[in-house]
């Protein structure tokens, strides 16, 4: 009854999926604790793509090594962005100026003129063509698993994706700075009242954010040993979807949707090819924004 | 809309100076420039000019529904893709002239968004910003894919160049005077819609919709309009295009050149439509002044845009910016005037 055909196409959906929810995390947190979108989160991915690209060229390190230094520079870019395209813009902190639509579209603009400069950078210093990762580095060894096959990286994509999934939810559940991430996400002017340090909060969502978008471009730039400046355009795109089908602010809804997103991305390819692939993350979103204005797994929320 | 018949009627200064401006600019675009250009007699200057003009004509249909009805919108550079698509395959396939092509592209594009509109104006905010971003997106995919119909990637050659009933118009300077034509009546027309009536119904949905739609304002069909409306001069600017340079791919209508119209809306003033027009001057010539630079021209268009957001938050001439300048001029002339309160202020606006 289950073609081996389609269960393998499952697997590759999920490890798909799994990248575009540790993405849709970063973007998640952010929305959630300023209430803005963060158009520069693709560039984050690409970002962490290229430092995992260059640590490997130049020092050959083991793989747990190229990770963590992705991790770093996700986690300096999530710091430096916060600082440079929304740290600006928040002049103001009452209530009134934290919920302004000025706000909300003047970071859209500076992010996504930040992201613009970033592509660019990337394209002058490394070219616009793919960067090939070297090859003892693909994590692409085939490993038979009953009738399917499946290569190293679907585990390792799993695990780490998992992991991190559990790190965050031991960080906001568990810890003091998680305590005050979801305190300022809940209500930002009552966080400050009580006396947290709400900038402070802002700027550890955004590296806990961006390292999870940086790990997503270095394992998928492993993944399909394919690195290049336009790359996070597109799982940007993806995550997004999955965060606005989520429910905006909720992060097992967004990590939900963003493995329905990749496995229905993944079957797809079954049916048409790849190129009109990508028409089912904009169909889902066109969709989802009109029949679910709440998100499929979101609580009710407030005319925005 | 008897509600905005309280909105100040232009006074005899303003009037004259709003002759006078418009009579340089026209003066500008079709006695001095053409003479320029055919001083220079360079076919790259009139490429230049004509690629200015139409994105003067994007820029201002931008203007219309980002900067005066306040909706961010990130697929509008598909709609342009649709306007030069229905152009070049009225051309290629049924051998239709310019002068049939050049209202229908922008009919279907208006079509097109009229279409799309249906299901989505009802959203608002960063929701709308999504959807148009979606709808941009899919309309790529369907041109970069689309194979058999838009020859995909390898893109239409478009044979016939200007003409106007018969009389061919692809010589240099016929073709610049054809495309400074059209653009500048669009522009007009953008302009006499903007500041009209009808545009302040539509500054209203900018400012508060949930307000203006209390006031008996109907904001999604304002929306739909002013959206349609903008496709429309949008697809005439591809029409435009495709009979400009006889070549259209799909590469001409992806994601980034919708960010590089909407930068122009941004740079030059949310809400002015000078600045818009300003904004695409600067942000199509300056990067070909600095051909020098090489690739660093794309950086040039991100950081104007940072910059501009982050020091000029209202633009070059935005519309907001000179209203609180007219305030403070106004408030400083009280002052002066009212030294009778002891602290030698008056009771100024604030």
């Amino acid at each position: 009854m289950f073609d081996p055909y389609y269960l393998q196409q499952l697997a590759i959906g999920l490890s798909l999926g799994m990248t575009y929810a540790l993405m849709a995390i970063g973007f998640t947190l952010i929305f959630g604790v300023l209430n803005v979108v963060n158009f520069a989160h693709g560039e984050i991915y690409t970002l962490g793509a290229f430092a995992g690209l260059v640590l490997i060229s130049a020092t050959a390190p083991p793989i747990v090594a190229v990770i963590l230094g992705a991790l770093a520079i996700g986690a300096l870019a999530g710091f430096s962005l916060e600082r440079i395209a929304f740290k600006p813009f928040r002049r103001f902190t009452d209530e009134a100026s934290l919920k302004s639509r000025a706000m909300r579209e003047s970071t859209l603009l500076s992010s996504l003129a930040v992201s613009i400069v970033v592509r660019e950078a990337l394209e002058i210093a490394f070219g616009s063509q793919m960067r090939s990762v070297p090859f003892e580095y693909l994590i692409n060894t085939p490993v038979r698993v009953g009738p399917v096959i499946l290569v190293t990286g679907d585990f390792i994509i799993f695990g780490v994706a998992a992991a991190m999934l559990i790190g965050l939810q031991y960080l906001l559940t568990r810890t003091r700075i998680g305590l005050a991430i979801r305190a300022v996400s809940n209500n930002p002017l009552g966080a400050k009242y009580v006396g947290i340090d709400t900038d402070r909060t802002i700027i550890t969502t955004f590296v806990v954010g961006s390292m999870m978008g940086a790990a997503a471009g270095i394992l998928m730039g492993l993944y399909y040993g394919a690195v290049f400046p336009a790359m996070g355009f597109t799982p940007g795109i993806k995550a997004f979807v999955a965060m606005v089908m989520g429910g905006l602010s909720s992060i097992p809804g967004a990590v939900i949707c963003a493995l329905i997103l990749g496995i229905s991305e993944s079957m797809a390819t079954t049916f048409v090819s790849s190129g009109w692939s990508d028409m089912v993350a904009y169909g889902f979103l066109i969709l989802t924004l009109i029949f679910f204005p709440n998100g499929l797994f979101g609580a009710r929320r407030e005319r925005v | 809309m008897n509600a905005f018949e309280t909105a100040a009627p232009a006074d005899g200064l303003t009037r004259r100076r709003g002759l006078l401006v418009p009579a340089l600019i026209l003066l500008l675009v079709f006695a001095a420039l053409p003479t320029l250009l055919a001083g220079f007699d360079r076919g790259y200057f009139y490429q230049i000019a004509n690629l200015a003009l139409i994105f003067v004509l994007l820029s201002a249909s931008m203007h219309l529904v980002t900067g005066v009805a306040g909706l961010l919108h990130l697929g509008h550079a598909a709609f342009y893709g649709v306007g030069a698509y229905t152009a070049a395959l009225l051309t290629s396939k049924l051998g239709l002239g310019f002068t049939v092509t050049l209202p229908l592209s922008g009919l279907v594009a208006a079509l097109v968004a009229f279409l799309v509109a249906l299901p989505t104006m009802r959203l608002v905010s960063i929701y709308f910003a999504v959807a148009t971003l979606a709808i941009g997106q899919m309309l790529y995919l369907v041109m970069l894919n689309w194979v058999d119909f838009t020859k995909g990637p390898n893109g239409i050659i478009v044979s016939k160049g200007f003409e106007l009933f018969g009389f061919s118009l692809s010589g240099r300077l016929a073709a610049y005077y054809t495309v400074a034509t059209v653009v500048t009546l669009s522009v007009i027309a953008i302009g006499r819609l903007s500041h009209s009536y009808y545009g302040n119904a539509l500054r209203s949905i900018r400012e508060d919709d949930q307000c203006a739609d209390a006031m008996g304002v109907s904001t999604v069909r304002l929306k739909m309009e002013a959206f349609t409306l903008s496709a429309f001069f949008a697809g005439v600017a591809g029409g435009l295009w495709a009979h400009m340079t006889g070549y259209i791919s799909p590469g001409d209508f992806k994601f980034s050149e919708s960010i590089l119209i909407l930068a122009m809306v941004v740079v030059g003033g949310l809400g002015s439509l000078p600045g818009a027009v300003i904004g695409a001057l600067l942000l199509i010539l300056l990067p070909e002044g600095l051909r020098g630079l090489g690739d660093f021209r794309n950086i040039m268009v991100g950081l104007v845009m940072f910059l501009s957001i982050l020091l000029l938050p209202k633009g070059l001439l935005g519309e907001v910016s000179a209203l609180r300048l007219v305030r403070q001029q106004l408030g400083a002339a009280w002052r002066t005037a009212g030294p009778a309160n002891g602290k030698g202020e008056g009771i100024g606006w604030r």
